[in-house]
């Protein structure tokens, strides 16, 4: 598995934002990014030079949009337009189903961003009935996401969702509108399989669509479940013959970008979380690190592991994995 | 350049979160189209009327935590904005949307190019739809105006 760094919400001044997409991929590339989602207001317009853009700046763009609605704002990927001015807050399921029918997924964009007048339609209120409509959901809003307000209910309202049974991948977004922000975003790697092209926009559409995301603000922090030997990773489903133990294998590959280096925000615990809470709190060895810890399958569905460590001075979350998921038996 | 449609209208804040479409025929291809669109004023000036909007928005989505805090703080929310934005459908379907803040804006389709937000494409015949989205309106009353143009050749489009 190869694991690329991504933007996933992105603006060019084909709706507010202030960049070309060949101004925004070039800052991109010196950010260290694989790839970009291009994810303007309710347009495709700004994805006419996308393959030249690609060519010149080796930055992948995936075509992409934000449904920029009075009930909330929902991002697109590998979707063309679709129709979303006809939907009331009850019609959500409505216009997924035409993204989906369109090849495209969906995720719910900054869910608790604050709304009208504020930001209008920022608030995410559609009605939600099924969860299994929802492909992603944006956990991580703005630069220094960890610090921002709005995403800790975002977090906690994704563990709902995971603790009732659905899978949800989740991801974060900057919301690039502009290069003069000094502050740091975080990303997202996808994880792209061997053999399989991380330029082409399907190939970052299927991993997000899979769960095979981690979301951080530097570091790689990596985790694999070993059950009766199988591996089985981030995104994945074990089923296992009984209620026996699984091996969890972390890893840590520290970030050698400038900014996100281990002297600049230092991991201090792993923590395995899942359906049945905190399993463990591991403090972080020297990294580059590999801990293994057993943990009991009994009433496990899904278990993923947080980074926790120092960021700009204070005490926060630095990376969290996506869930590996544990069938019912 | 010839006047295909003109429209004017007056919104309140009841007008908020509706769609607001225009239908219009272009009888026969033409080389480019140009939509103006205007709305005024932008901004709720009025601090004392902005209060209550924002003390409200603050109670809604502010963390139960920080609220008293956001309170004190209610004045960095200033000014409150009115947003519209325009989409518009050819009669083959979606040929763009400009979803941006200035109250002011022009758009040019044409075959080859297009303002930032629309397609580029032809110009043709049929029912053409023009949509403004009013997101937002904090102002007591907000007047708008829409126009389309017809250009005649493409050396019109290059005087624009």
């Amino acid at each position: 598995m190869n694991w690329e760094p991504f933007e996933l919400h992105t603006h060019t001044y084909h709706s507010d934002g202030k960049h070309s997409l060949l101004e925004m991929c070039r800052e991109a590339a010196k950010l260290g990014l694989s790839g970009i989602a291009l994810t303007d207001h309710n347009t495709i317009s700004g994805l006419a030079d996308a393959k030249d853009v690609q060519e010149e700046t080796g930055v992948t763009i995936v075509p992409g949009m934000e449904w920029t609605t009075f009930y909330g704002h929902m991002l697109t990927l590998g979707a063309p337009y679709c129709e979303w001015r006809d939907l009331g807050p009850g019609d959500i399921h409505k216009g997924i189903e035409r993204v989906h029918q369109a090849g495209g997924i969906v995720g719910i964009a900054h869910p608790f961003s604050w709304g009208s007048p504020i930001c209008t339609g920022c608030h995410w209120d559609y009605a939600i009935t099924d969860w299994n409509d929802i492909d992603y959901i944006e956990v991580w809003h703005r630069l220094l996401p960890p610090y921002n307000h709005h995403n800790a209910p975002a977090y906690k309202q994704w563990t709902d969702v995971l603790n009732n049974g659905f899978r949800l991948t989740a991801t974060s977004g900057r919301d690039w509108h502009h290069s003069e922000e000094r502050e740091l975003p975080a990303f997202t790697y996808i994880g792209v399989p061997n053999g399989a092209d991380p330029s082409t926009a399907n190939s970052i559409v299927e991993a997000v669509r899979h769960g095979r995301c981690i979301v951080s603000m530097g570091p790689m922090l990596q985790v694999e479940a070993i059950v009766e030997n199988t591996s089985y990773g981030i995104g994945d489903e074990i089923v296992p013959s009984n209620r026996g133990t699984l091996e969890l294998l972390i890893k840590l590959d520290p970030s050698t970008l400038p900014g996100r280096t281990p002297e600049d925000m230092p991991v201090t615990n792993f923590i395995v979380e899942s359906n049945l809470g905190e399993l463990a709190v591991l403090p972080s060895p020297e990294v580059p690190a590999k801990t293994v810890q057993e943990i009991s399958l009994e009433g496990i569905r899904w278990l993923r592991v947080r980074a926790t460590g120092v960021l700009n001075g204070g005490s926060t979350t630095l990376a969290f994995t996506n869930p590996i998921y544990v069938a019912l038996k | 350049m010839d006047e295909l449609m003109i429209a004017e209208g007056s919104l309140t804040p009841l007008s908020s979160k509706t769609h607001i479409s225009y239908q219009f025929h272009l009888s026969e291809p033409c080389p480019f189209l140009v939509v103006d669109f205007t709305y005024s004023p932008k901004v709720l000036d009025d601090k004392e009327a902005s209060r209550p909007l924002i003390l409200e928005a603050i109670a809604s989505f502010a963390s139960p935590s920080a609220i008293e805090l956001q309170k004190e703080k209610w004045e960095q929310f200033l000014p409150l904005q009115n947003l519209l934005t325009v989409s518009i459908d050819d009669p083959a379907g979606f040929r763009g949307s400009a979803h941006r803040h200035s109250p002011d804006q022009r758009h040019i389709l044409s075959s080859d190019e297009a303002s930032p937000g629309f397609l580029a494409g032809p110009v043709q015949s049929g029912i053409w739809k023009i949509t403004i989205s009013v997101h937002c309106i904090v102002t007591p009353t907000c007047m708008y105006r829409l126009s389309v143009k017809k250009g005649r050749d493409d050396h019109e489009l290059g005087a624009l």
